[in-house]
C-alpha cells in the first residue's frame, strides 16, 4: 500500500468516524432544530396569513407584504393546520 | 397665548394637526393655517387622511388622488386615492410573486387571496397610513398639516400604530428565533452559512415605517395637536373625554379653538327671539370652555355669513385664527 492510498484510506476513516459520530449524536438533534423551525414556520404562517383559513390575525396591509415570501409553503401548511389528528401524531 | 404666538414660540413643530367631531371646521382650520404659512413664505403641505376628504371642496379645485397640487405659491393640498394605492400595491404584490417563482400566472389561492385582502375595512386605513408615511419622510416641505378624519377614526389611527407596533415586535421575535433553530441545524450539519431571512428583512421594515409614523404623531418637539370645538354641550362632554384618551397615546394637545361663534354683539340689534336664545346659551357654554380648557383656548373663530370655500373665505378664517398677525 503506497503513502498515498494509505492517507486517503485514513482520509475516508476519519470521514466514516465523523458522520457515525454525527448520526449518533448530532443527527436528532439537527432533525428536532430543524422540526421545531418547521413548526414555527407554520405557526408564523398562521398568525400572519390566517386570514387564508378564515382566521384573520395581521391587518392585511402587511400580510400581503410577505405574501411572496410564503407562497411555495401555503399548501402544505393549509394541508397540516387543517389535517385530522390521531394518536400517531403524538409519536412522530 | 394665541395661536400665532404657539407658531412663533416652537417654530419646531413642523407637524400640525387638526382633529375634533366631524363638521365642526377640521378642514376649514387646517386650509386656513396652510393659507397663513405660505402666506409667510413657508413651503406648506396640507393633506387629508380621510376617505372621505374635502380638501377639494375647499380649495374648489379636484385634486383628489393627484399627489401633491400647488394652490397658491408655497401653498400644496393632496388628497389620498385610497383605491389606487391599494390596486397598486396588490400589482406590486403580484408581479413579485411572479419575479419570485418564475410564473406567467398567478396561483388561483393567492391571488384570491391577494383579492380577499384588498376588500378588508381595515385596508383603506391602512393603504392611507401608508402612503402618509411616504409622504412625511419626504421631508420636502417646512410645514406638514394633518386633515384628520373625525375623532373616533383618528383614535383608531393612531391605537394603530401601536399595535401594529406592538404586533410586528412579537413576530419579529418569533422570526428571530426560528432563525436560531436554523442556524443551529446548519451549524451542526456544518453548513457554512444560512440564507439570509427574507421574511425577517420585510418585517423589520415594516416595523421601521410604523415607528417613523407613529413617533411623529406623538412627538412634543415636532407636532402640535389642537382640538377643534364648538360653543355646545355634547361638543364639550365629547372633546373632554377624547382629550383623555389621546393623552394615552402620548398626543401632545396644544390647544384647543372654538368654532362657529354667533357674533354676540347681534344681540344688541333687533334679532328674532330664536337667534337670541342662540346667543344666551352659547354665552354659557363658551363660559364653561374657558372654566374647562382654560388659557388652552387660543382662538375663537365666528360664524361667518357663508360656506367657507374659495381661497377669499379661507383667507378671512385666516385672519379670525391668528388675529390678523402676519
Amino acid at each position: 500500500m503506497s503513502e498515498e492510498e494509505r492517507q486517503s484510506l485514513l482520509k475516508r476513516w476519519g470521514r466514516s468516524a465523523k458522520e457515525f459520530l454525527y448520526g449518533m449524536a448530532g443527527h436528532d438533534m439537527t432533525r428536532f432544530a430543524l422540526k421545531t423551525r418547521g413548526s414555527m414556520e407554520h405557526l408564523f404562517i398562521l398568525i400572519t396569513m390566517g386570514d387564508l383559513l378564515g382566521i384573520p390575525i395581521l391587518p392585511p396591509y402587511y400580510s400581503l407584504r410577505l405574501l411572496p415570501y410564503v407562497v411555495p409553503q401555503i399548501s402544505t401548511w393549509k394541508r397540516r393546520m387543517l389535517r385530522e389528528r390521531d394518536l400517531t401524531d403524538a409519536l412522530a | 397665548m394665541s395661536l400665532a404666538q404657539i407658531f412663533r414660540e416652537h417654530p419646531n413643530r413642523r407637524y400640525i394637526e387638526y382633529g375634533g367631531k366631524g363638521g365642526l371646521g377640521k378642514t376649514t382650520f387646517s386650509a386656513a393655517t396652510a393659507y397663513w404659512l405660505a402666506k409667510q413664505g413657508y413651503r406648506v403641505l396640507v393633506f387629508s387622511v380621510d376617505p372621505q376628504a374635502s380638501l377639494s371642496d375647499i380649495f374648489e379645485q379636484d385634486i383628489f388622488g393627484k399627489g401633491a397640487v400647488e394652490i397658491i405659491p408655497g401653498l400644496f393640498a393632496q388628497e389620498i386615492d385610497a383605491d389606487r394605492h391599494i390596486k397598486e400595491y396588490q400589482d406590486e404584490i403580484r408581479q413579485k410573486i411572479r419575479d419570485m417563482y418564475g410564473l406567467d400566472e398567478m396561483p388561483e389561492e393567492i391571488e384570491h387571496y391577494i383579492q380577499a385582502a384588498a376588500a378588508e375595512p381595515a385596508m383603506e386605513e391602512s393603504a392611507i397610513f401608508d402612503a402618509v408615511v411616504d409622504i412625511v419622510v419626504g421631508a420636502e416641505y417646512d410645514y406638514y398639516i394633518y386633515d384628520l378624519v373625525p375623532l373616533g377614526h383618528a383614535l383608531y389611527y393612531l391605537s394603530m400604530a401601536s399595535i401594529y407596533d406592538e404586533w410586528i415586535g412579537k413576530i419579529t421575535s418569533l422570526r428571530e428565533e426560528m432563525e436560531e433553530y436554523a442556524q443551529v441545524a446548519a451549524m451542526l450539519e456544518r453548513k457554512k452559512e444560512t440564507e439570509e431571512d427574507q421574511i425577517l428583512t420585510e418585517l423589520q421594515y415594516i416595523k421601521e415605517r410604523i415607528n417613523t409614523s407613529s413617533s411623529i404623531l406623538t412627538d412634543r418637539e415636532k407636532t402640535a395637536f389642537f382640538f377643534v370645538i364648538t360653543p355646545e354641550e355634547m361638543i364639550i362632554l365629547d372633546t373632554l373625554k377624547a382629550a383623555e384618551l389621546f393623552a394615552k397615546y402620548d398626543v401632545p394637545i396644544s390647544g384647543y379653538i372654538v368654532n362657529r361663534v354667533i357674533p354676540p354683539e347681534l344681540a344688541q340689534q333687533n334679532i328674532p327671539a330664536y337667534l337670541r336664545n342662540r346667543i344666551e346659551m352659547q354665552e354659557k357654554y363658551i363660559g364653561k370652555i374657558g372654566d374647562t380648557f382654560g388659557d388652552e383656548v387660543l382662538a375663537s373663530v365666528q360664524e361667518f355669513e357663508r360656506d367657507i370655500t374659495g381661497l377669499e373665505m379661507i383667507g378671512k378664517v385666516a385672519d379670525a385664527l391668528f388675529g390678523g398677525e402676519a
